[in-house]
This record gives C-alpha cells, sequence and structure tokens, in this order.
C-alpha cells in the first residue's frame, strides 16, 4: 500500500513449437510485463515473418473497425469469449471480405447521394437571392450580343466597379440591396467581355455558378432542385435503411471476427518482441511477485519444456527499468488518478495515494466546512460515481463523497448549515447548531483561522521534509539527503526560519504556535541560522563534494557567490512563500462564510419563497463556484507544496499484455 | 463625451512627453556613424529604445531579434494613446493600429505559401513569430493556429468571427483559382484604408479635419504608389488599376488616379499634386530605384504634416496621431540601420533611404 506492487524480473526460453501457446498465456492475464527481447535474438536468423503476420492482423483489424464504423455496430469484445487462441488469416479473411463487399456497394451509393445533396443545397443557397428575377439564365448565358455578369461583390467596391467601367457601355442592376452582400448584375456588349471580365474579378464579384443542366428563370431552377433534394433525400433514407439491415445480420459474425483478429492481433505483436534463437526463443518481462507462482504454473501447463529464471528486484539504487504497478484499490482510485496526473512514484519509491486520501479531502473540508453543503456534495458523488446521475462526472464522483464528508465534518466545526450560522439556524430552522470549534467569520476567529492554516501548514511541510529524508535513504542517495533542496540541511535552517518567524511575530495573534514553540527552544539559534544558511548557500557544492566529484566552480569565484547568494535569497523566499501559502486554507473558511453572508443579503430578511429560492440558489452557486475553486487551491497545495518536497515520480508505467482493454484505459 | 481642453488635456500633455522622447535628426546621424551592428546596438541602449533591448542576452542579440524588441516602443506607444484617447476617438487609433495586424495577417499567409522552402529543423511558427509585429491583447487573429494549419484555406477559415471574415471570403475564390495571395492581399488593403478613411470622416470639427489631413496625406503616399507600381511592375489594364486603388485621400483626388489609370504621364500628375517634389520624370525613367526614392519622398510630405500638427491648437486628435505616425517612421528608419549594418551596407546605398536624417 505504502509502496508500489514488488516486481519480479522473469526471462523465458521456449522451445519454438509452443510460441504460440506461450504467447496465449502471457497475454491471456494481464500479469506480464514484456520488454523487447529482439535484441537479445541471432541477427543472422531470416526476418522475421511474425513481423508480417503481426502486420496483417493489424490491417485485419483496422478494416473490420471500419466496417463496423460504417455499419454503426459498436465495438464490443465478447464478456467470456469462445476463442482466446491465434486464428489464422485465411480463416477469417474471407468472411470479412464478403461483408466488405456488400457494406462498401451501398456505403459508396451513400457517399454519392450526399454529396449530390450538398451540391443541390449549395446552388439553390446561391439562387435565392435572385429567385424573383424574371430572366431565362440560361438565354442570357448563352446570348450572341450580350455578356453578362451575376454575382455577389462586396458593398464597398460598388461604386468602384461602377467607375472602372465607365468608358465602355453597360448596364448595372443591383437585383439584392445588402450591407454586406449583395447582388449584382453587369451587362455590356460581347466585345468588352475582357474589359468587364476584368473589371468584375478586380472588383472581387464572385459570379454565381448556377447549375447548366437546368434551364429556366431562377425561380424554375430553385424548383427544379428542390425536386431533386427531396429525391436525393428519400434515396439516403433508403440507403440508410440498408445498412441498418446490413447491419443487424451482420453484426454478431462482426464482433466475433473482431475478436478473432484483435486476440491474434496481440500474441503476434508479442511474439514480435521475442528474441529468436536457433531453435529457441527468448521473452524477458517484469510480473507483479504475487502473480509469480499462479503465472509459472500456467507457464508449464501450456510448455512442459519451458525453462524459467526469475530475478527479485530490490527498491533500493537506480531501477529506472523496472515498471510500476500502483496498488489498485477502488476506494484510493481517485487519488491515485491525482497523484498519477502529478507523476508516477518510481519504483523504489514511496507511493502517496494513502497520504492524499488524507491531507485532499481534509484541506478540501477545512476550506468549505459547511454540514448542508457536504451532504449536497456527498449525494452528488454518489450519484456520480454510481452513475445514476452527473453521470460525466463518474470518475471523480468518489473523491466528492470523500470532501462531502470532510466537509460535513468541518461543518459541525464551524457551526454552519446551507450558510446558516449563529442565530440564523434557530430563526430560520428551527434548532440549535453550535460550532463545536469556532465559526470562522466571525471577529478575532478570524486571525485565529488564519494562524491555525499556518499551523497546519507546517506541520505538513514537516512531514513533506520526512518523507524526502526517507525516500533518500531508501535509495541510499545520501548527497541529496544531506544537500538536497529538500535535504536534511535545508530542513533545519527551514527550523531555523521559523524560530525567527517566531520570534519576529512574537505575540501577534498571527503568529504561528509551531512557529513560537520552536523560537522558545533553549537552541542557540543566532549561531545555527548562519551556519545552516551557509549549508544552503552552497549545498550544491557540498553535493558534488559528497558524490565524489571534483567541485565545479562555474563563471569564476565572484559569479559563483553571488550566484550561490541568490540560491540561499530564493531558498528563504520559497521557504515563506510556502509556509504562507497555507493561509489559503483559512482565508477560503472566512471567504466561504463571507460568500454565505451576502446570498443571505441578497435573500432579504422576510423568510417568504423569494427568500428560499435565493438561499436554494445560491447554495447551489456555492457548492459548483467555490466548490471548483477550493478544489483547484488543494490540487495546488499538493501539488507545488507538499507533493514538490518529497516526490520525484517518474515511474515506467505497468503495461501488461491483456487481451481486453480496462474500463479505464478503453 | 469629453473632447476639447478636457478631453485632450491629460493625452495632449502625455503625446508631447512621448514625443520629446523620439530620436533626434542628430540622433539618427549619430546612430548610423556605428561603424557595426555591434556598435548600432551599443549605441541604442542608450536611447529610449535600450529598455527594450537591455534585456536581451547576447546570442539573442539578432538582427531579427532586436527588431521585434524595438517594435515593442510602438506597441506601448499605441497601447498608451488608445487608452487615454477621448472615446469618440479610439475607433480611429485602434483602426490605425490595425495596420500591423493586417501587417502580420499578410505575414501569416505567405509563410503558409513559402514554408516548404524552410529549414525543417525550425518549425514554422517559430520562423514566423519572429516576424510578426507584437500587437499583444488587441490581436484578433489565431495567427499561430493559421500558420499551423498549413493551408491558406483553411486558415482563412480561422479568421471566422474576425473582422477580416467578410473581406476574406470573398477573396478567397480568386486566391482558389489562381493560387496566389496577390488577390487576398489587395482586398485587405482596401478593406483596412476605407475603414480608416470612414472612421476620419466619422469625427467632426477639429478632429475630422486634422484626421483626414494626416491620414488622407498617408493614404495619398499609398494609393499613389499602389497606382504606380501595379501599373509599371504589374501592368494591370485601366479597369483593374481603378478597382485596386481608392477615390479619396487628401491631396490625391481619384481624378489623378484615374488619369495614371487611363494612361496620363505619371510624373506630370505626381509634379501636379506634390509641386516641390522635384525630379519625379528623373525618378521614374528607373524604376527600379526611382520608385523606393519617390516613396520616399511622399512619406517626407506626411512627416511634414505631421510635425505641422504638433504647431497650434493642441487639443485635437491629430496630434495623438501624428505622434504615432512619427514613431513608425522612426522605427522603420531603425530597421533600415539594423539591416544595413548587419549586412554592412555601404552609408551611400542606404543613408538616403532614412527619414529624419533628410530633415537636417
Amino acid at each position: 500500500m505504502f509502496f508500489p506492487k514488488e516486481m519480479t524480473e522473469v526471462e523465458l526460453i521456449i522451445p519454438s513449437k509452443d510460441i504460440v501457446a506461450i504467447a496465449k498465456v502471457l497475454s491471456g492475464h494481464g500479469v506480464f510485463h514484456q520488454v523487447d527481447s529482439t535484441y537479445l535474438g541471432l541477427e543472422s536468423l531470416s526476418s522475421n515473418t511474425w513481423q508480417d503476420k503481426a502486420a496483417n492482423y493489424s490491417a485485419l483489424e483496422r478494416r473490420i473497425q471500419s466496417i463496423m464504423q460504417t455499419l454503426g455496430v459498436i465495438e464490443e469484445y465478447p464478456t467470456k469469449a469462445d476463442a482466446e487462441s491465434m486464428v489464422e488469416l485465411d480463416a477469417i479473411t474471407p468472411a470479412v471480405n464478403r461483408i466488405d463487399e456488400e457494406v462498401k456497394g451501398i456505403s459508396e451509393q451513400l457517399s454519392t447521394a450526399k454529396k449530390r445533396l450538398e451540391l443541390f443545397e449549395s446552388q439553390l443557397r446561391q439562387l435565392e437571392p435572385i429567385a424573383d428575377v424574371k430572366v431565362e439564365v440560361g438565354a442570357l448565358n448563352n446570348s450572341s450580343y450580350l455578356h453578362s455578369i451575376l454575382g455577389l461583390i462586396p458593398a464597398s467596391n460598388i461604386n468602384r466597379l461602377k467607375t472602372s467601367i465607365g468608358r465602355v457601355p453597360h448596364v448595372f442592376f443591383t437585383l439584392r440591396e445588402d450591407s454586406q452582400k449583395p447582388v449584382v448584375w453587369v451587362l455590356g456588349p460581347k466585345s468588352n467581355a475582357d474589359v468587364l471580365d476584368r473589371a468584375a474579378k478586380s472588383a472581387y464579384l464572385n459570379p454565381l455558378s448556377l447549375p447548366e443542366e437546368f434551364a429556366g428563370t431562377p425561380a424554375e431552377i430553385t424548383n427544379t432542385l428542390k425536386r431533386e433534394i427531396e429525391a436525393t433525400k428519400k434515396k439516403i433514407v433508403e440507403l440508410e435503411t440498408s445498412i441498418l439491415t446490413v447491419a443487424d445480420r451482420n453484426k454478431t459474425e462482426l464482433q466475433k471476427l473482431l475478436w478473432d483478429a484483435h486476440v491474434s492481433r496481440v500474441m503476434a505483436d508479442a511474439i514480435v518482441r521475442f528474441g529468436q534463437l536457433r531453435h529457441t526463443y527468448v521473452v524477458v518481462g517484469w510480473v507483479p511477485t504475487a502473480n509469480l507462482e499462479n503465472l509459472k504454473t500456467k507457464l508449464k501447463n501450456a510448455s512442459k519444456e519451458v525453462l524459467i529464471e526469475t530475478t527479485p528486484t530490490t527498491r533500493s539504487g537506480h531501477n529506472d527499468n523496472v515498471p510500476v504497478a500502483l496498488t489498485d484499490n477502488k476506494w484510493l482510485r481517485p487519488f491515485k488518478d491525482l497523484l498519477t496526473t502529478y507523476g508516477r512514484p518510481s519504483y523504489g519509491e514511496f507511493d502517496p495515494t494513502i497520504l492524499l486520501a488524507l491531507s485532499f479531502p481534509l484541506l478540501y473540508g477545512a476550506m468549505f466546512g459547511d454540514i448542508g453543503q457536504g451532504l449536497v456534495m456527498m449525494l452528488g458523488g454518489f450519484l456520480a460515481h454510481n452513475r445514476i446521475a452527473l453521470k460525466g462526472l463518474q470518475s471523480i464522483g468518489l473523491l466528492f463523497v470523500y470532501c462531502g464528508i470532510s466537509v460535513t465534518f468541518f461543518g459541525f466545526m464551524y457551526g454552519s448549515i446551507f450558510g446558516f450560522e449563529g442565530h440564523y439556524v434557530h430563526d430560520y430552522l428551527g434548532f440549535d447548531l453550535h460550532p463545536v470549534w469556532l465559526s470562522p467569520i466571525h471577529g478575532e476567529n478570524i486571525l485565529s483561522v488564519l494562524r491555525v492554516a499556518i499551523d497546519v501548514g507546517i506541520i505538513i511541510l514537516f512531514l513533506s521534509y520526512l518523507l524526502s529524508f526517507f525516500n533518500n535513504i531508501r535509495v541510499k542517495d545520501w548527497s541529496h539527503l544531506l544537500f538536497g533542496h529538500t535535504g536534511v540541511v535545508a530542513f533545519l535552517f527551514f527550523v531555523c526560519f521559523l524560530s525567527l518567524l517566531g520570534g519576529f511575530l512574537g505575540s501577534t495573534p498571527i503568529a504561528p504556535q509551531v512557529a513560537l514553540t520552536i523560537s522558545q527552544l533553549p537552541l542557540p539559534f543566532n549561531i545555527l541560522t548562519p551556519v545552516f544558511a551557509f549549508g544552503l548557500m552552497f549545498n550544491g557544492l557540498f553535493r558534488n563534494i559528497a558524490e565524489g566529484h571534483k567541485p565545479y566552480i562555474e563563471g569564476g569565484i565572484a559569479m559563483f557567490l553571488v550566484q550561490s547568494f541568490m540560491d540561499l535569497f530564493e531558498g528563504v523566499i520559497s521557504m515563506l512563500s510556502n509556509t504562507l501559502s497555507f493561509v489559503r486554507v483559512g482565508a477560503f473558511a472566512v471567504a466561504h462564510g463571507g460568500l454565505s453572508l451576502a446570498i443571505f443579503a441578497l435573500a432579504g430578511e422576510e423568510a417568504d419563497l423569494g427568500f428560499w429560492i435565493t438561499i436554494a440558489l445560491g447554495n447551489l452557486f456555492i457548492i459548483g463556484f467555490e466548490g471548483l475553486i477550493v478544489y483547484i487551491q488543494t490540487m495546488r497545495l499538493h501539488y507545488y507544496e507538499i507533493l514538490g518536497k518529497f516526490f520525484h515520480g517518474g515511474g515506467m508505467r505497468f503495461e501488461p499484455l491483456k487481451l481486453k482493454p480496462t474500463q479505464e484505459e478503453a | 463625451m469629453a473632447s476639447g481642453v478636457s478631453g485632450y488635456a491629460a493625452i495632449s500633455t502625455r503625446v508631447r512627453a512621448m514625443y520629446s522622447d523620439l530620436l533626434t535628426p542628430q540622433d539618427m546621424v549619430r546612430l548610423s556613424e556605428a561603424p557595426d551592428f555591434a556598435s548600432l546596438i551599443s549605441a541604442l541602449k542608450s536611447t529610449p529604445y535600450g529598455k527594450y533591448i537591455s534585456g536581451l542576452k547576447d546570442n539573442e542579440l539578432t538582427p531579427r531579434r532586436v527588431i521585434l524588441q524595438i517594435k515593442n516602443r510602438l506597441a506601448d506607444s499605441f497601447s498608451s494613446v488608445i487608452q487615454q484617447a477621448p472615446e469618440q476617438t479610439r475607433p480611429l487609433v485602434k483602426q490605425l493600429y490595425r495596420y500591423f495586424e493586417v501587417g502580420n495577417l499578410k505575414a501569416v499567409l505567405r509563410s503558409i505559401q513559402t514554408v516548404s522552402s524552410w529549414n525543417p529543423e525550425v518549425t514554422t511558427w517559430d520562423r514566423v513569430r519572429e516576424i510578426l509585429f507584437p500587437f499583444g491583447s488587441f490581436n484578433s487573429i489565431p495567427a499561430q493556429a493559421m500558420v499551423e494549419s498549413g493551408n491558406v484555406g483553411t486558415a482563412v477559415d480561422l479568421l471566422k468571427g474576425t473582422s477580416y471574415e467578410s473581406t476574406m471570403s470573398f477573396a478567397m475564390k480568386r486566391f482558389s483559382a489562381e493560387q496566389n495571395l496577390f488577390p487576398l492581399e489587395v482586398a485587405l488593403d482596401l478593406d483596412y484604408w476605407r475603414r480608416l478613411w470612414a472612421e476620419a470622416r466619422r469625427l467632426s470639427g477639429k478632429d475630422r479635419e486634422m484626421a483626414v489631413k494626416i491620414i488622407g496625406s498617408l493614404l495619398d503616399m499609398n494609393n499613389l504608389m499602389w497606382v504606380i507600381r501595379y501599373k509599371i511592375y504589374h501592368k494591370l489594364s485601366e479597369e483593374e488599376l481603378i478597382n485596386y486603388t481608392l477615390p479619396f485621400g487628401f491631396r490625391v483626388r481619384d481624378e489623378d488616379v484615374r488619369a495614371i489609370a487611363a494612361g496620363s504621364d505619371i510624373a506630370s500628375v505626381v509634379s501636379r499634386i506634390y509641386p516641390d517634389v522635384a525630379d519625379v520624370s528623373a525618378l521614374l525613367e528607373n524604376p527600379q530605384s526611382g520608385l523606393p526614392k519617390l516613396e520616399h519622398q511622399l512619406k517626407l510630405q506626411v512627416v511634414k504634416q505631421c510635425v505641422a500638427a504638433f504647431v497650434g491648437d493642441p487639443f485635437h486628435i491629430g496630434i495623438p496621431l501624428a505622434y504615432l505616425l512619427l514613431s513608425d517612421f522612426e522605427i522603420q528608419d531603425l530597421i533600415v540601420l539594423i539591416e544595413a549594418k548587419s549586412s554592412n551596407m555601404a552609408d551611400e546605398a542606404y543613408r538616403p533611404l532614412l527619414l529624419k536624417t533628410s530633415l537636417v
């Protein structure tokens, strides 16, 4: 639970005759993360025919998917597959060809009909502006003495066009006045056609492209087009019905064909990455240790002669090549998702999912405490998680539930229900509710809440530093343990920094208790602070020395000193900002109360229908709007202030061979 | 609606302060005496442009990067003027500023057309962004998405909802048929100037008088250069020349443009409009070298108009407009200097092109 699953490296030597059976076992159980071992094979052997097979299966799978898409058949894999073995290409290709032929004929007709419909509709749109012009369009185009241009022109170009053709005889009509795209008609002698065309073109007059096969006036052509559109639409409906019939008839067969092609492709892909020796194959991969014995038994059942060699992996040292499988606890999944968005732990690293599961709802609830809104959030989360409502939020439904519980808990702590606090609860809801702790919005409580938020932040930062030590000790990275940016020296300087902060803020109401307590410890902070500041200032240099490297001073001593001082300055600033960053937890708790007060101010004092509608809408607004902002702030605190202190990530994802994608991947 | 003294008190003071920060002709002479690009940059650092280039590291001090940085000063000037200008004049200033967006749009379209000849190791967008004017929050075109679309048609589709949509939809038909950016660029230019002129004419009183004078002078220069270039280089017909130019301006009338389009002697038309521009016939004898010189002369006419705006009644939009144009001309001068120094061009080849030193 606190670390990624323990993994074992597995190496198999398989006789050539058993490779399909072994591939079936390896890909059928979803526990084997294959490593490409072709480099272990003999280069002198002939080219891998499995590569061609895999490519053929892949092409066939895509072809079946394309047919299913055309037919609107959903890609579904059987819940309990009859066959989970490789099927020969020749066994499934004829059936695919037959269905493809049948579908292709109809889909091509459908595509042509749709294009035709599009063309007719576009021509109809072009005719609309001149629908009421009683001129035979075809006759004008075929005139022996007149040159005619009919089209749309930018309104601002009309005058310029008229000027430009002023020297040739012409007639100019504006058929439709429009501030953007007026329709104009220019007529002139055929002998001046070139002048008229050049003028029209340079004035950006776009001639209407009317259908040549239709004759008559625009109104007559419009009627013909409308009839054609109706007929084409009818044809499209008929073709779509045919497609549905073909889909119904072939649905089951297509799904079976897809499954066969898919299984064969997955296995062929796996075999492609086997290393081929003279009479055997070598396969390398990773298996969660817990699944190892079961897999070995299955492999032995599939091939009596398979040789299995296993190498357990330690978590210390460099193990970047080990895939990382996180514990798959469905109750912790939302936090796992939050973590993997930031990064995937490396194999030897502490998996902070459980820490997130505690701290995320805690900080969220502290910023948003309200019994009623918490219960609504829980209900919403429950409905989303179980896909009863808010289906789009299913993946974070459970997170809503946890946060809702925390919000409700803090609602009791702050004595707030749907924004009602203090005597308002009695006056409007008819019962008494007293804060178990305090009401953040009232008087001096504001400063107390802010102070406690900083205290909690300091404790969380301490914990983050300790986790960083723990991670460095586990991987035996002593230089970073001592001189890393979250190493021992940095931590001790942070403690000294807090003692200074405590001393500076003294007895002010905002002074964090942890810092005050530290400042009162009987330690010589006036000596320790410069010592650890010196350590922090030159931590890069010390880290180099601790790693056994020659100290490297870039750009001369003076530049190095300036840079080191800036590092220290940046360190102090970031410690201050990290610590004060947690003020937001208290600030949002106060802001939450403030927002509720604003809703009450809008609602008025009379408990009539309008009052309750305003309160209900206001609460919905707070849950939606503030809930989202608090979510972002909580995530920010975790990503920047907490995880950034100790979590490195960068682990390789565990991607076992499997026949069916999980719901998450699908 | 604030106008007159109340409307212009603040902006007039601010613009005059900024005006005094423009480089003097003597400054420009001093800069042009820098022996090489590095010395020029070092001299520029002691001018008001210093703060725009001081942030660049040594390896970033390329001509292209420096030009981009100094353009930021003009962008700042426009932002400042737009914010402080009286409400009724803001559309005009904003439209004037759009000139650079139109330039960006053309650069984007050209990059899509020519991308295949570029070094494949540098992404197209990285190349293009370096030459775009830093338009900041006023930008309305999705330049990066357009460049990355890799296709003029798709890029133009991305202009949906912008003020360029309608113009481009007409011009795209011609682009599709001709596969040439010329009709798109001409359409953009004509639309830009029509809108700018309309905004100037929408004003009233002294604002209108000054806006028509300054914007009109700028438009005169463009209109005249268009008709001359289209006629000499593109050999366009009379009707095309008329359609690709505009019928308004301050000194250049529609009759002048039409006369050139119809075949009248260009030199005599130009001399009639600008009697103080000397030797127009000589300049037009060799258009390759003469037209840039003619354009330089016409720019000087605009500069004179701008400088004149600072004399007399200060409470009108003429002063901010004049300042912005003078800033732009100054940056054009600096670009000439930067390019000349970085390519070790001989002094006599570029000095005649500097506007500011021509005023000495």
